[in-house]
Parts: C-alpha cells; sequence; structure tokens
C-alpha cells in the first residue's frame, strides 16, 4: 500500500489560515490502512481544526467527508456537491488523490494533510516500513525476494558495504541490514553461490529517472467520442 | 463513504440474539435492562422491563429463570442474576403510566382470573386500547401467587403493587365473582363483552388414590397455603409430612416450618436429581431444616382413632417408563413407615371446568384442561380463549403470561382485522456459547451474593427471606454480563479490511475469513469497545442502543445553561466498573460538582480521542480522565490502550498549543472517592487562573 504520514498541525492550519469553510476529505483506501487518511482521521483533524478555530476566536466551519478512492475520477464526483461551497479542501489522501482532487476541481484550492512517503506495508500493528522504490525493473527474484533498492540506505546493488554491523545498517541502527537478510535469505534457500555473481550497474531509466511514467493497457482504451 | 460491490458472507450471522432473551416465554428484553442497570440508568431498566412483563415485582421473586439457564455467563463461571435484578427494579423503582395507549376501541374484553395469565391479558389489552373487565372469585388478585406462593417468597404487597399498575391502565377487577356461579357465558355475552378470556388455573389440589386420605389431619396443598397466607388459619400438628416434590411441596414444607411443629419432612417419588423443582429451592428447604426422603411412593396413609398417625410407603424402582412417560413401579416387599400427625397432599393441582356447563362445544382434555389453537389461544368456540394453567396443565408463571400475552395480540386481530405481530418472539438463532479458546481471556467476575435472613431468624417469621439487592451490588451483577449479540457490528460497506480489529482485539474475536473481503465480529464480542475506535473507516459500532460511547453525555452537559458560567469547568471521564457510586458524598462533592460533570462509561476504551476534543470545542477548561487500575479492569487491557490514547490526544492538544495541564489522565481505584476527590481539587487549583 501507499504509506502517507500526517502533516504536523501547525503546517495544515498555516495552510489552511484565511478560510472560512473548509471540507476534509478522506481516502479509503491505502490511507486509510495506514491510519493517516480514513473516516477515523478526517473526524480527529476536523475536530483539531474546529478547536483550534475556537481557541484563537476564529471563525471556520469544517464539513467532514470521505470517498472509496481519491484516484478515480467516478469517485470524487461524488464530492461535488459536499465541497460547492468550501472555500478550500484538505485532502489526506496520497499524493494522486491530491491531484486528482486539483484537476477535477480547478476552481477550489486543494491541501495535502499528509505527507506522501513509501510503498509498504505494516510490518508489525501501528508500524510501517518501505518495501518497494517502483524502481520500474523488480529483481526481487536474485535477491530472495528482500529489496535493496527500498531497504537499502544506499540502494546497493552488490552489497552488503562495510557499514553492516550485526545485521544493522550503518545509517540507522533501528534498520535492518537488507542485505544482511538477503544473505540469511540465500542461505536458507541454499543459493549462496549468488552472492558472490557481480551484479551490473542497474538501469534506472526505469525508475524515478525517467518522469512521469506511463503505463497503457491497449485493450481496454475506450476510444474518445 | 459507500462501497458499492461488497456481499456479506451467508454465514456472517448477525442477526443473534442472547440466550437469556431468547429462553424467556415472554422474551423480557433480560439483556438489556441488566445492561441498563450496568449503566446506573435504573429508571430506564424499569420502564424497559415493564414494557414486556405485567408482574414485574413477582417476577423477580419466583419466576424459574430459564434465562439464567441459558445464561452464556454460565460458562465463564455462574450466570447473572437476571431474576433478582429484575426485582431490584420493581423493589426500588415505579412509573407512572404512561399516557401510549393510542386508540381506544369500543370494544369490551372479560378476563376470568386474575392469576398470570389473566393479568397478563388484561393488561397487553389495556395497552392495546381495549377496555377490560377481570372477574376473580377471590376478595384478593393474584390467583396462585397469592393462593399458593408463601408469603416468605412472594410479600403481598409486590402483587400489589404489580396489579396496581395494570388497574392504573384502565383494567378493571371485579372481586368474589365466581365464574359458572355468579357470571356466565350468557351473561357476558349479554353485558357486551366481545371477547372472553378464561384464566381460571388449577384451583384444585388433586389427592391420592390410597387408604387413609380421608382421616383428619390430612390436608391438601394449595388450601394449607392459602389458609396461611389468607387467613392464618391452618392447624397442623407436631409431626408434618409433605408429599409431593414439586416447588408447591417445598413451599408446604417450608411455611409449615414456619408454623413451629417439631418436625418436618417431605417424602416425594423422585430421586433428589429428578425432582420437578429448582435446585435452589431444594436446598434453600433443606437448609431451614427440613428432611428429604426421596424415591418413596405412598402405599397407604395410617391413622389411629380417625386421625392420621403415619404414611406407609414403598420403595421406587422408576418414576419414568422408557419413553419417558411419568409411570412409577415400585419394589415389592419394601414397605416402611414415616410417621407423622399431618400429612399435607401436594402433588399437583387438577382444574375445575364446571363453568363449562351448557358450553359443550368448548373442547377440554381427559386430563381436564382447555384445548386451544396453538396461535390465537382460541377455544373451539368463536370469540371465547385460554391461557395460563387450565391449557398448560402445569405451567410455570411466565409460560402463563406468555399465553395472556400473545392471547390479546390474538384477540386484538381477530376483532380488528389485522395481523400485527409482537416482533420479539420471531424466530431467530442465539449466540452459541463463548468458543473455547477464549473463555481464558475473559476475566472471571463472581457472582453476587443474594443477602438472605438469618437462619434463626426466619422460621419465626412469614417475612422475606430473600432481602434483595442494594444498589451497588445490583450494579455490580450487572456488570458481568457480556451483553450477548449487541456487541461491536462491522459495517460490510465500509470496511477496508485492514485487520486492526483482527489484531487488536484483547478476546481474539475479529476474523477477516478466506475468501472475506471484510472483517466478522461474532457474538464472543465482550463490548470494549477498543476496535471501534481504533477501525480507521470508522466501520465499527455497536449493535446496542444503549452505547453511544459518551457521546450523547458530554452534549447534555453543555445544554445546561449553569455551566456557561463556571470557571474552570471540568469534563470528568471515568470508568463504570466497580465505580457506580451515588453522587454526592457530602460537602466536598458539592464543591466537585460546581466545576465538574462526570460522565461514566463502561470501559474508557471505547471513547474516541475526538470526543475529548469536543469536549474542549463545546467550552470544557479541562477534561479529566480517571480510569481504573489494571487489576481492576474487567476487559484486563484497558488501561494499556487508555494510556496510550492520553498520550495521543495530548500531542493532538499539543499541536493546537493548549496547556496541557488541561487534560489530565490518572489511573486510580475508582472505588476510592477521597483520591478522586483530590486529583479533581488540584486540578481546579491549577486550571483556576488559566481559564
Ligand atoms: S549497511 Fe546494509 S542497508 Fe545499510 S547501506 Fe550498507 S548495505 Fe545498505
Ligand atoms: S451474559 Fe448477559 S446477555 Fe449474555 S446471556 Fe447472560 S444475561 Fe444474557
Ligand atoms: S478495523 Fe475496521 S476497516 Fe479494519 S478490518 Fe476491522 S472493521 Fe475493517
Ligand atoms: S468491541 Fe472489543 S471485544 Fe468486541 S470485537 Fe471489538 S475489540 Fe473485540
Amino acid at each position: 500500500m501507499i504509506v502517507a504520514s500526517s502533516k504536523p498541525f501547525p503546517e495544515i492550519k498555516q495552510m489552511l489560515s484565511g478560510f472560512k469553510k473548509v471540507c476534509v476529505l478522506g481516502c479509503g483506501s491505502c490511507v486509510t490502512m495506514c491510519h493517516t487518511g480514513g473516516e477515523k482521521q478526517v473526524t480527529e483533524l476536523a475536530a483539531q481544526l474546529r478547536l483550534s478555530a475556537k481557541l484563537e476566536g476564529r471563525q471556520l466551519e469544517v464539513k467532514e467527508d470521505s470517498t472509496l478512492r481519491q484516484c478515480e475520477w467516478e469517485f470524487i464526483d461524488d464530492i461535488k456537491e459536499v465541497i460547492k461551497d468550501c472555500d478550500a479542501v484538505l485532502s489526506i489522501a496520497c499524493g494522486v488523490g491530491v491531484q486528482y482532487m486539483a484537476e477535477k476541481f480547478p476552481r477550489i484550492r486543494i491541501f495535502p494533510g499528509v505527507n506522501t512517503t513509501f510503498m509498504g506495508g505494516p510490518v508489525e500493528q501501528g508500524i510501517f516500513w518501505e518495501r518497494c522504490a517502483g524502481c520500474g525493473n523488480c529483481i526481487l527474484g536474485t535477491t530472495g525476494g528482500l529489496c535493496p533498492v527500498s531497504r537499502c540506505a544506499k540502494s546497493l546493488m552488490n552489497g552488503p558495504c562495510g557499514g553492516s554491523q550485526n545485521g544493522k545498517c550503518e545509517v540507522s541502527q533501528e534498520t535492518p541490514c537488507v542485505w544482511h537478510q538477503i544473505y540469511d535469505q540465500l542461505d536458507t534457500q541454499q543459493l549462496l553461490a549468488t552472492m558472490e555473481r557481480i551484479v551490473p550497474p542497474k538501469d534506472w531509466t526505469t525508475g524515478m529517472e525517467n518522469h512521469p511514467r506511463k503505463m497503457v493497457i491497449e485493450h481496454l482504451v475506450m476510444k474518445k467520442q | 463513504m459507500t462501497k458499492t460491490n461488497t456481499c456479506a458472507t451467508p454465514d456472517k450471522k448477525t442477526n443473534e440474539e442472547a440466550p437469556c432473551i431468547l429462553a424467556c416465554p415472554i422474551r423480557q428484553d433480560a439483556r438489556d435492562y441488566v445492561q441498563l442497570i450496568a449503566r446506573g440508568r435504573f429508571q430506564e431498566a424499569f420502564r424497559l422491563v415493564r414494557e414486556r412483563n405485567p408482574l414485574p415485582s413477582a417476577c423477580g421473586r419466583i419466576c424459574t429463570h430459564p434465562c439464567e439457564t441459558k445464561c452464556r455467563r454460565n460458562s465463564t463461571e455462574a450466570p447473572i442474576a437476571i431474576a433478582w435484578l429484575k426485582r431490584f427494579l420493581g423493589d426500588n423503582f415505579s412509573e407512572e403510566t404512561r399516557k401510549i395507549i393510542k386508540e381506544k376501541y369500543p370494544e369490551r374484553i372479560a378476563v376470568i382470573g386474575t392469576g398470570p395469565a389473566g393479568l397478563a391479558a388484561a393488561n397487553d389489552l389495556a395497552l392495546l386500547g381495549y377496555s377490560c373487565t377481570i372477574f376473580e372469585s377471590n376478595p384478593t388478585p393474584g390467583g396462585m401467587l397469592r393462593m399458593g406462593v408463601p408469603t416468605y417468597r412472594l410479600p403481598r404487597t409486590a402483587i400489589d403493587n404489580d396489579v396496581e399498575y395494570i388497574k392504573k391502565l384502565g383494567v378493571e377487577i371485579k372481586y368474589n365473582t365466581t365464574f359458572g356461579v355468579d357470571i356466565t357465558f350468557d351473561s357476558l355475552k349479554k353485558d357486551g363483552f366481545a371477547a372472553v378470556f378464561i384464566g381460571v388455573g388449577l384451583p384444585e389440589s388433586r389427592t391420592l388414590n390410597v387408604e387413609g386420605v380421608n382421616l383428619d389431619g390430612v390436608l391438601k396443598g394449595i388450601s394449607f397455603l392459602n389458609e396461611v397466607n389468607a387467613t392464618g388459619s391452618a392447624r397442623i400438628g407436631r409431626n408434618v409430612l409433605v408429599i409431593g416434590g414439586g416447588a408447591v411441596a417445598m413451599d408446604c414444607a417450608r411455611t409449615a416450618l414456619r408454623l413451629k411443629p417439631d418436625k418436618v419432612s417431605v417424602a416425594c417419588l423422585e430421586s433428589r436429581k429428578e425432582m420437578p423443582t429448582t435446585d435452589f429451592e431444594i436446598e434453600e428447604t433443606v437448609h431451614e431444616g427440613v428432611v428429604l426422603y426421596n424415591s418413596v411412593g405412598p402405599k397407604r396413609i395410617l391413622g389411629k382413632n380417625g386421625r392420621v398417625s403415619g404414611l406407609e410407603t414403598l420403595r421406587v424402582k422408576y418414576v419414568f417408563d422408557e419413553q419417558k412417560r411419568f409411570s412409577p413401579a415400585f419394589y415389592e416387599g419394601s414397605e416402611s413407615v414415616i410417621e407423622a400427625d399431618t400429612i399435607i397432599l401436594a402433588i399437583g393441582q387438577a382444574s375445575n371446568l364446571s363453568f363449562l356447563k351448557g358450553q359443550e362445544g368448548i373442547q377440554v382434555t381427559r386430563g381436564g384442561t382447555i384445548i386451544v389453537n396453538p396461535d390465537t389461544f382460541s377455544t373451539s368456540v368463536h370469540g371465547i380463549y385460554a391461557g395460563g394453567d387450565v391449557v398448560l396443565g402445569r405451567g410455570t408463571m411466565t409460560e402463563s403470561m406468555a399465553q395472556g400475552k400473545k392471547t390479546a395480540i390474538a384477540i386484538h386481530n381477530t376483532l380488528r382485522n389485522t395481523a400485527l405481530k409482537d416482533e420479539k418472539w420471531a424466530e431467530k438463532p442465539a449466540v452459541p456459547d463463548i468458543v473455547p479458546s477464549r473463555l481464558s481471556l475473559i476475566k472471571k467476575e463472581s457472582k453476587q451474593e443474594m443477602p438472605t435472613m438469618p437462619l434463626d431468624e426466619r422460621l419465626k417469621t412469614f417475612d422475606e427471606v430473600e432481602l434483595g439487592f442494594p444498589l451497588n451490588i445490583a450494579v455490580k451483577e450487572a456488570q458481568r454480563c457480556m451483553n450477548c449479540g449487541a456487541g461491536a457490528l462491522v459495517d460490510d460497506n465500509l470496511c477496508v479490511g485492514c485487520l486492526t480489529c483482527v489484531r487488536i482485539c484483547p478476546f481474539e474475536v475479529p476474523k477477516i475469513k478466506k475468501g472475506d473481503t471484510t472483517a466478522y465480529i461474532d457474538g464472543d464480542c465482550q463490548s470494549c469497545g477498543l476496535c471501534i475506535v481504533e477501525c480507521p473507516a470508522k466501520a465499527i459500532s455497536f449493535k446496542t442502543p444503549l452505547e453511544d460511547r459518551g457521546k450523547d453525555a458530554l452534549e447534555a452537559v453543555f445544554q445546561e445553561k449553569f455551566v456557561q458560567g463556571v470557571k474552570p469547568f471540568i469534563i470528568n471521564f471515568y470508568c463504570q466498573y466497580s465505580a457506580y457510586r451515588e453522587e454526592k458524598e457530602g460537602a466536598a462533592d458539592d464543591l466537585l460538582f460546581f466545576h465538574f460533570r462526570r460522565i461514566g462509561v463502561l470501559g474508557l476504551g471505547k471513547v474516541d480521542p475526538s470526543l475529548y476534543l469536543r469536549a474542549f470545542e463545546l467550552g470544557a477548561h479541562g477534561v479529566l480522565i480517571t480510569a481504573c487500575k489494571d487489576d481492576t479492569c474487567h476487559f484486563c487491557t484497558e488501561k494499556e490502550w487508555v494510556e496510550r490514547r492520553a498520550q495521543y490526544t495530548t500531542q493532538l492538544l499539543n499541536g493546537l498549543g493548549m496547556d496541557t495541564r488541561r487534560f489530565q489522565t490518572h489511573f486510580v481505584s475508582s472505588q476510592n472517592g477521597k483520591e478522586i476527590l483530590e486529583i479533581a481539587f488540584r486540578m481546579v487549583e491549577e486550571l483556576r487562573n488559566r481559564v
């Protein structure tokens, strides 16, 4: 899933300052699952906004709504009625959703309430880790199913580096060294020989080097009228 | 938010009902009134009971409580004292008759007999909008409740309270009017009654077909009880023997004890296990000093000079044959004698159908009960209905009430040509027993004891033995209830399958089964509400309307004009488990009451952090959370969650730049009122100059 973290409240307040009627808009997919953009978050953020306005003696009306996915035109179409009289929308979907909203409703100011952070998952309840960098050229088949692109601080293709200590990454003691983990995994699978192969430089042009990326599924594309 | 393409899998049983409710013949809302008591909402609880039950005070004392037999707490330690809790309500609360009678219909209905069936029928007919007259041959109401149930189990004031309420609904009772003598079917018809309900019960005591039953000193059970209860005129000897193993036999024995003979014993065919009454009744009887002779049958009653001198008995081989029919067999040559100068026959009751003379159209069984249509309780003659023991043969009080209630609806449907249905009687699956692997996760909460009169005092009087729950005990007992079938429910349209509920439930209840896309919470939910708060999609809510997790109470506080001028004004959220105090404890509390409003919830784990924000938004200057210490937590894990959410809320408030002294969480034993007062005073002082 796409993982996003809540923006600090003072930043949100700053963005919305001057508006009298705003809508906090959640998204019912990835950001709900990572507890930063779902209905519950909408309620809490709206309560925070109202309270902060009250404390400062400001006038502020806050609406609350959510949609199944903000990254679909049809779903956000339903939001039109809700936000039509709002000065601004605080979208707590990932950056994709925020942009869909901005594109669909060009007359209304749309602000992001979260920082879209990475692709990953809840490794433990409440603890999310990055697991994929969207490099566009997946190599998990040769690394025992563990991604060095997203999980190695240096995105090394031939790890580990000399900073690997007791299974931890030199960059942060909190981070496991993924190359250490890859070694253990390949050992388990009796494929340690793979570690000896030198991997040639990776083709990064499929990845972030090549913005914006696009994918087309020919047979599903509908002819424009 | 709506999601379109979800479909609930058929095995998600969201309509399961608590077994306590399903077990009750009148489908009394057992769980819900227990849950209301647990929340200290007594008046509402009483109203709920009264809505379905015309005789709450009587029922709370002598009902055989099948609800408790089926209570799911049986598998953790002991059932909830559902009946005693009803008695607690009946004894301590009352209600003005509510004006809910919408329509007055012209038809008048005659009810024969003021026993449970007749009273229930009249009560419900009155509520439906009919004027009812009950005819009673005795000078007082209650039928078998008054004639047959001893006062030490059912004080007459309890019957009178219940009947008084029924009379307030407009029901008229004509006493000293015997059906078949003073009034007849024809006279009722002539008087314009549109329907007749016969609820005359079984007034005759069965007698034994053995030598010696006509000797002096042989008494009939119900007549004996009636004499003692009503007139105090019963005469017994020094050595009393009761024949019979049912509830009436136990009543006779315990009543006889109170007349202070030298010895009282009971002889019955059944073994102790087979006796047709509750264990509790037998235990109390033996406890009071009655000698029990099991598995003996009467051969003949022995006499001397025309007076009883004993009972010759035979040993019983078996009471029931292989088809489980009553068919006792005895060991030959096993005669022995139990000495007695008084014998009370309590071997069952029989009907007296002499009023049916001239009404041969009404079909009756060989056993002397009236045959009715099992759905409408109509006899074979149009317009004449019957219910209670005269139909059941031997039924319980609640079974009789159920028949009266069902007849009321049937009469209404016939007269109005409608198809009114009482949804409470709809068939529903029961919440199954607790999954064994979860038993160890549910805290054992021991059953509260009923305070009783000490043994040596009991036998001196006919006063009630069970003294009733005091308020704090009633609340404690009610708080053991697991709210079966009314716990958390997932809205399939909202659930995004995030697994949060699955992972955090302390009782491992929510599951997402293979093939499902949404979570399912089964009947083992303990209603802690943790998952409801943490679900990021707000997909979970309580099925019970009794639980709004503090929201309404909070809004209500700020409806009070008074609070607007108070500085500082603080909202105290507290856990109601083991924390019920009668409000106001002297002057200290008065000051507290000035600055504080308390909002109790059953477990703070069900309160949303956003509600704390809402309190500030509504105008509170402070929010104080007083949570139980973990050792007393009903849900075992709440402390940790309250702590985390307190931190989380503090962070939110920090983000707003709010002085965090305005939001405080303290863990105290809620029963320690003094400690809470100290905390409260400190908080008032801290905030006094800051708001
Ligand atoms: S220690 Fe491991 S994870 Fe960290 S940079 Fe080096 S190889 Fe990558
Ligand atoms: S625990 Fe409560 S709801 Fe469940 S069966 Fe017992 S009384 Fe009924
Ligand atoms: S926490 Fe809510 S959204 Fe997540 S699985 Fe449970 S019910 Fe569904
Ligand atoms: S309310 Fe509590 S007991 Fe019920 S499913 Fe949710 S977490 Fe479990």
